[in-house]
C-alpha cells in the first residue's frame, strides 16, 4: 500500500498533518491515519473559540469499525473548523490532506513547531507501526 | 516476538486476503482480514450482489455415535425433534443459570452422524464442555476446525451466481437445509445458512480446496468480504454476537432469543428451569434496537438512560451502511423497553438524544 505523504508538510507522531501559516495551523489527519480508520462516518468537531493544549484530543473521529482522534498538534484556539466533513465525513477518506482538513488553529507557543516532524521522519514511525 | 505472535492463528486463505490487500487483525486468536478496500463498500456489495468471508476461524466439529441426538437434547435448549436429516438448526448451550455457553448451529446428517459449527472464540470451551456433559452417552466428538475451512457466500445473486459451478439443484435447498455436492470438482459441505441478512451459503471444505474454491467464487463476480462487513451487516439484521448480545452473563430470553427455549417435554436439559420460568414471567431485562436522534455513533458497552437513571447498556452498536446512520442493539430493562421510548446513550462523558426502536433494521431472507 502506497500512501501519501507530502513533503510540504510538517506531522506528528500521532498521525496529524500541519501546515503552518504565519500564526495560523490548519490540521487534519494524514492519508496512513484515515487508511487505517477506514470509511469515516462521523466527525465531531470542537467550536470555534475552544482552547486546547499540545496533545489533547481536539476531534472524535468514528469510523465503521472504529473511534479515532485528532490530537492537537499545537497548543492554541480553535479559529476555524471544516463545516463540510459535517456532513461529508468521507472527505477525510479521499482528500486527507485538502478537502478534507480538520481544523485551523492559532497557536499560542511557537516553539512547539521545532518539536514537529517531517515527512521522512513521519514516513518511519507509520513503516514501524505496519511492521507491528 | 512474544509467544502471543508465536501463537497466532492463520487460515489457509492468509497469503490471498494478503495479496487482495486485506488489513489484518487480530480476532479470537487468529490474523483475520477485517476490511480489504472497505467495509462500506463490502457491506453493500453483499445487499446488492455477492460477497465471500473467510470464517474458518470458526469451529468444526462431528459428532458420531447412537446417543447423538440424546446428548444434544440434553445440553441444546432447541429441540432436536423439530430436526430431520439434511437439516440444521440454531441453538444454544447454556448453563444451568440460563447464561449461555455458545450460540451454534448443528446439521444432521444421520441421526447418529451431526456437524456442528460454532463461535471461533469458544471452540476450546465448547469442546471442554461437551466432553464434560458426555459421561455415558455413546457419542465420540472429533474437532475438525484446523481440518477443513469455512466460507460464507452472502448475497442476493448468491444462488444464480453459486448455481453455474455446482452439481446440485440449489432451488431444492430450502432455508437451513444442507448437502454434499461438488463445486467445480471440489467436494463441499454447503448450507443455505449464514450471518448477514441476505440470502446465501455457508461452506466447509477441505483444506486443500479452500483458495480453489474462493477463486472460484470470486471469480463468479462476487467481492471478498472481511469481519468488518460481517459485523456491520449482522448488526442490521439483529443476529447476536456472542460477547455482545449474549455470552456467559446473559439469557437467551433476554436477548430476544426466547423461540429457542423449547418445552421439551419429559426432557430435562440444562438451563431450562431457569429459562422456561423466564419465558413464561418475562426476563428482568430485554434486548431492543437503538436510534441516535443527535449526531454521533452508538458503540458497545455506552450506557443507557431514561432521564437521569441508568437503564442498561449497549450490546453492539456502529454504522449502518444500508440505513446511512448509526444504529444499535442494547439490554435494558423492561419497562423502559417500549418501541417509541425517549432515551440517553453516554458517548464521551456526553448523553446524546436517542430512542428504542422495532427490530431487526434490515433483513432479506
Amino acid at each position: 500500500m502506497d500512501y501519501k505523504f507530502p513533503e510540504e508538510l510538517k506531522y506528528t507522531p500521532t498521525h496529524e498533518w500541519v501546515r503552518v501559516n504565519d500564526t495560523q495551523a490548519t490540521v487534519g489527519i494524514t492519508d496512513f491515519a484515515q487508511h487505517q480508520l477506514g470509511d469515516i462516518v462521523f466527525v465531531e468537531l470542537p467550536e470555534k473559540g475552544m482552547v486546547f493544549e499540545k496533545g489533547s484530543n481536539a476531534v472524535e473521529i468514528e469510523s465503521v469499525k472504529a473511534v479515532g482522534d485528532l490530537k492537537m498538534p499545537l497548543s492554541g484556539e480553535i479559529i476555524e473548523i471544516n463545516e463540510k466533513i459535517v456532513d461529508n465525513p468521507e472527505l477525510v477518506n479521499s482528500s486527507p490532506f485538502n478537502d478534507g482538513w480538520i481544523i485551523k488553529i492559532a497557536f499560542s507557543h511557537p516553539i512547539e513547531i521545532d518539536e514537529l516532524i517531517t515527512a521522512d521522519e513521519y514516513k518511519v514511525i507509520t513503516q514501524k507501526e505496519l511492521q507491528q | 516476538m512474544d509467544d502471543e505472535q508465536v501463537n497466532i492463528k492463520k487460515t489457509p486463505l492468509y497469503e490471498m486476503h494478503l495479496s487482495l490487500g486485506a488489513r489484518m487483525v487480530k480476532f479470537a486468536g487468529w490474523q483475520m482480514p477485517v476490511q480489504y478496500e472497505s467495509i462500506i463498500k463490502e457491506h453493500e456489495a453483499v445487499r446488492s450482489n455477492a460477497g465471500v468471508f473467510d470464517i474458518s476461524h470458526m469451529g468444526e466439529f462431528n459428532l458420531e455415535g447412537k446417543d447423538v441426538i440424546k446428548f444434544l437434547q440434553h445440553i441444546m435448549i432447541n429441540d432436536l425433534n423439530l430436526l430431520k436429516p439434511s437439516k440444521g438448526q440454531y441453538s444454544c448451550m447454556c448453563y444451568e443459570n440460563g447464561t449461555v455457553v455458545d450460540d451454534l448451529v448443528y446439521y444432521e446428517e444421520t441421526p447418529e452422524k451431526f456437524k456442528m459449527i460454532v463461535n471461533a472464540g469458544n471452540i476450546e470451551k465448547d469442546l471442554q464442555w461437551l466432553n464434560d456433559h458426555i459421561k455415558d452417552f455413546d457419542v465420540n466428538i472429533t474437532d475438525l476446525s484446523t481440518k477443513r475451512s469455512r466460507i460464507a457466500f452472502q448475497g442476493p445473486k448468491s444462488d444464480e451466481y453459486l448455481q453455474s459451478i455446482i452439481d446440485i439443484d440449489l432451488s431444492k435447498i430450502n432455508r437451513f437445509f444442507f448437502a454434499y455436492c461438488n463445486i467445480n470438482e471440489s467436494p463441499v459441505f454447503i448450507a443455505r445458512t449464514g450471518y448477514t441478512g441476505e440470502k446465501g451459503f455457508e461452506l466447509s471444505v477441505d483444506n486443500i480446496h479452500t483458495n480453489k474454491i474462493w477463486n472460484d467464487l470470486i471469480n463468479l463476480g462476487a467481492t471478498p468480504a472481511g469481519l468488518g462487513a460481517r459485523d456491520s451487516l449482522r448488526l442490521e439484521a439483529c443476529y447476536s454476537l456472542y460477547g455482545h448480545e449474549i455470552s456467559d452473563a446473559i439469557t437467551p430470553v433476554e436477548a430476544g432469543l426466547s423461540w429457542l427455549v423449547k418445552p421439551k417435554e419429559g426432557i430435562r436439559y440444562i438451563g431450562k428451569d431457569v429459562l422456561i420460568k423466564q419465558k413464561a414471567e418475562g426476563a428482568k431485562r430485554v434486548l431492543v434496537g437503538l436510534d441516535l436522534v443527535d449526531k454521533g455513533v452508538i458503540r458497545g458497552d455506552y450506557k443507557i438512560f431514561k432521564d437521569e437513571t441508568e437503564i442498561g447498556f449497549v450490546t453492539s452498536g456502529g454504522y449502518s451502511p444500508t440505513l446511512k446512520k448509526t444504529i444499535g442493539l442494547g439490554l435494558v430493562k423492561r419497562q423502559y423497553s417500549d418501541v417509541g421510548t425517549e432515551i440517553f446513550i453516554e458517548i464521551r462523558n456526553k448523553l446524546l438524544r436517542g430512542k428504542i426502536v422495532s427490530t431487526p433494521f434490515y433483513r432479506n431472507v
